[in-house]
């Protein structure tokens, strides 16, 4: 009995592992083999590098220059953005009429794709006909100037993304018993002492997730830069994944687009794994 | 049996995309062949003109074409070159034909019958060559020219157009006047290239191992560009303007483009513009210039091989009608008739032939090409010196030569 069911287990799960192992699995180890070769897409034979497509991209400044950029933007994008969606969840978890509206408003950003966002927000931030700088009595080229470009796509992305984790964080908040409020209510404790000492804890695990997934999603950030600006100016905005995306298929380097999404991804989880060390509850490790 | 899925994937494309997928060339005794190319604006309508007179003229070949806008143009062709698919007879930019070559993913073809190389305009014959070797037949050249305003001119009472740095700095503080410029930056590429050449600096040295673009004659053609907006204030700065749309309307006296924009003057209204060789900012004759080359992928089939030569043959010497859409043309017998001598504008460009300047025909030249436009970009926007930029711009190029 117990048998039968491993293998009837195994068939419900066999269309999902088999697609997971064709186009994720594999890919993943050999994109690996790929990063070990000097490999352009018309090559009919590749020569074999060991690491030096990787020492390359160590000593490549603009290697260097698209992740601190990249770190910048995830500097802006996760804490600001989670903080938001945290604060937004808690201002929609009150009762009062039309939630459910602000909800819908909130969230409808997240079903948008990144080019119909970035055309969007193309128009807000141009110059000449913008609307931000026609509300803010702003003069600023927003994404032709180099100190403003990043930043500009950073709040783009914020207003893109937030509403998504607002959603998890609002589930996670309702899953916060409500005895424990009535408990520190009557105890006398303050709206934050509160917040910090009752939610916070039960909703810890959520913001561990969410921290997770946005950080993860930010490191990866491609089609903001990629159709807005490019990488430019003065490679002011050149993320990783777009650095990644112009060797290799712009210039068809696929050897070294590997080894940069290689480094990529080393970033990503050793960043993961500190972050883990940090919020999540103790004793669950 | 290895090939059976990428048969299965070109099926599919062929049905999603309602084209007929790249099967089997001969019907009823007639070639089809494909034909792709990235001319999506005015250049497209006088190539289908060629191609149907061509059908018409060879009952037993039959040539579609496709066209597929420059901005994935590459993207498609390469993918195609690797894996299947491709076109038997497409374009590529005259600096990408060593990139392709090296890579084996071209016929060579040492002689295009019913072709007489010696028609060929000189500077023109080393286009589509590598390694000594045939792989692409010149169509057209494309140079850099200068268009000007002829009211403009009047009003500002110049009756020639610049030659030289001195002229186009002096012609232009006479256009300029509030709401008026002499002059405004087009494109980047061009306009930083052609200065480049003609302070004698270049991308990379002769044997394409390292990068020449920190010289001081770079930043001297740098400086020079600069000079037009902060110096001479002939020029606006050149973010967030359109110089070409000013030109359209009247409003920038003097500008650089390539010849291929030619029919969106033509259509313009109240517009009377005339065209001329490019001014010599420096001691270098020479100009920023590309063309169109017509390959061959490799390991085509004899007949269909046979049927493209017959094809690019007839391109080439029918490029009259090709000029008419903006190109100028590369056969002495055409550059010499009568009938291109009464286009008064392409006959302007057709001055620059003999000391056009093209991109370095190296198999990096994709690679490098954008670090040197960063560089000059940066520099008009003032991000850093000219000599700053060019000096990183360098660094990276050389870092791209180290990686091959």
């Amino acid at each position: 009995m117990k048998r039968k069911e491993t293998i009837g287990a195994w068939l419900f799960l066999a269309p999902f592992l088999v697609l997971f192992s064709l186009f994720i699995v594999t890919p993943v180890f050999y994109g690996f083999w790929i990063s070990l070769h000097n490999w352009h897409i018309l090559s009919k034979q590749v020569d074999f590098v060991g690491l030096r497509n990787y020492a390359s991209a160590i000593h490549d400044d603009l290697f260097r220059i698209s992740l601190v950029r990249t770190g910048y933007f995830m500097l802006m994008v996760v804490p600001v953005g989670n903080v938001l969606s945290l604060l937004l969840a808690i201002a929609l978890n009150q009762k009062y009429r039309g939630t459910t509206l602000f909800k819908i408003c909130f969230y409808t950003p997240v079903l948008l794709s990144v080019t119909v966002v970035a055309l969007i927000w193309r128009w807000m931030y141009s110059h000449d006909y913008g609307l931000i700088n026609h509300y803010f009595h702003t003069d600023v080229r927003w994404l032709e100037d180099p100190r403003s470009a990043m930043p500009a796509l950073a709040l783009m992305s914020i207003w893109w993304g937030a509403g998504g984790n607002m959603l998890i964080y609002l589930a996670g908040l309702r899953s916060v018993p409500k005895e424990i409020h009535e408990a520190a209510e009557l105890d006398g404790a303050r709206p934050w002492t509160r917040f910090w000492y009752t939610t916070w804890p039960w909703i810890r695990p959520v913001a561990l997730f969410c921290f997770v997934i946005s950080l993860i999603g930010a490191s990866q950030v491609f089609g903001q830069s990629y159709i807005l600006t490019g990488g430019n100016p003065a490679y002011s905005t050149l993320t990783v994944i777009l650095y990644m995306y112009q060797q290799g298929f712009g210039q068809y380097q696929l050897g070294y687009a590997s080894a940069v999404a290689y480094l990529l991804f080393l970033c990503v989880f050793t960043l993961t794994l500190i972050q883990f060390r940090l919020i999540a509850p103790r004793g669950s490790r | 049996m290895a090939t059976k899925p990428l048969n299965w994937t070109i099926l599919l494309i062929a049905l999603l995309g309602g084209c007929r997928s790249h099967g089997p060339g001969k019907t009823s005794g007639v070639e089809e062949l494909t034909f792709w190319n990235g001319f999506s604006g005015p250049d497209g309508k006088a190539m289908e003109k060629i191609v149907s007179r061509f059908n018409q003229e060879h009952p037993r070949i039959h040539v579609k074409m496709q066209i597929i806008p420059w901005g994935t143009y590459y993207d498609k062709l390469t993918l195609s070159l690797a894996y299947g698919g491709a076109p038997d007879v497409f374009i590529v930019h005259e600096a990408r034909v060593a990139e392709y070559a090296s890579h084996g993913a071209l016929t060579p073809m040492d002689s295009v019958p019913g072709t007489d190389m010696s028609d060929f305009v000189p500077s023109v014959k080393q286009v589509g060559l590598w390694q000594g070797e045939r792989f692409g037949l010149p169509l057209d050249c494309h140079p850099l020219g200068l268009y000007y305003n002829l009211d403009l001119f009047r009003e500002a009472g110049i009756d020639h157009p610049p030659t030289n740095l001195a002229e186009f700095v002096e012609d232009g503080k006479k256009l300029t006047k509030p709401g008026q410029w002499g002059t405004a930056m087009t494109d980047i590429h061009l306009v930083g290239s052609t200065l480049l050449y003609q302070f004698g600096a270049g991308l990379l040295n002769p044997t394409f191992t390292q990068s020449t673009l920190s010289s001081p004659q770079s930043a001297e053609a740098v400086n020079t560009l600069l000079s037009f907006s902060d110096k001479y204030r002939i020029s606006p700065p050149p973010q967030g303007n359109d110089a070409w749309m000013g030109f359209q309307m009247g409003k920038v006296g003097m500008v650089f483009q390539g010849t291929w924009m030619i029919d969106s003057l033509d259509h313009q209204k109240n517009l009377h513009y005339a065209a001329a060789p490019v001014p010599f900012f420096g001691p270098t004759k020479a100009v920023w210039a590309g063309s169109h080359t017509l390959c061959i992928p490799a390991a085509e089939p004899e007949d269909r091989r046979r049927a493209g030569l017959t094809f690019i043959s007839y391109l080439s010497s029918h490029s009259l009608d090709w000029a008419r859409g903006g190109q100028v043309p590369v056969r002495l017998s055409i550059l010499n008739s009568p009938e291109f001598q009464q286009l008064r504008v392409m006959r302007e460009f057709a001055k620059e032939l003999p000391y056009i300047h093209y991109e370095p025909f190296a198999v990096t030249a994709n690679q490098v090409e954008p670090f040197a436009d960063e560089a000059i970009d940066a520099s008009l926007n003032h991000i850093d010196q000219p000599a700053t930029l060019l000096k990183a711009a360098s660094d990276r190029i050389d870092n791209v030569l180290r990686r091959q």
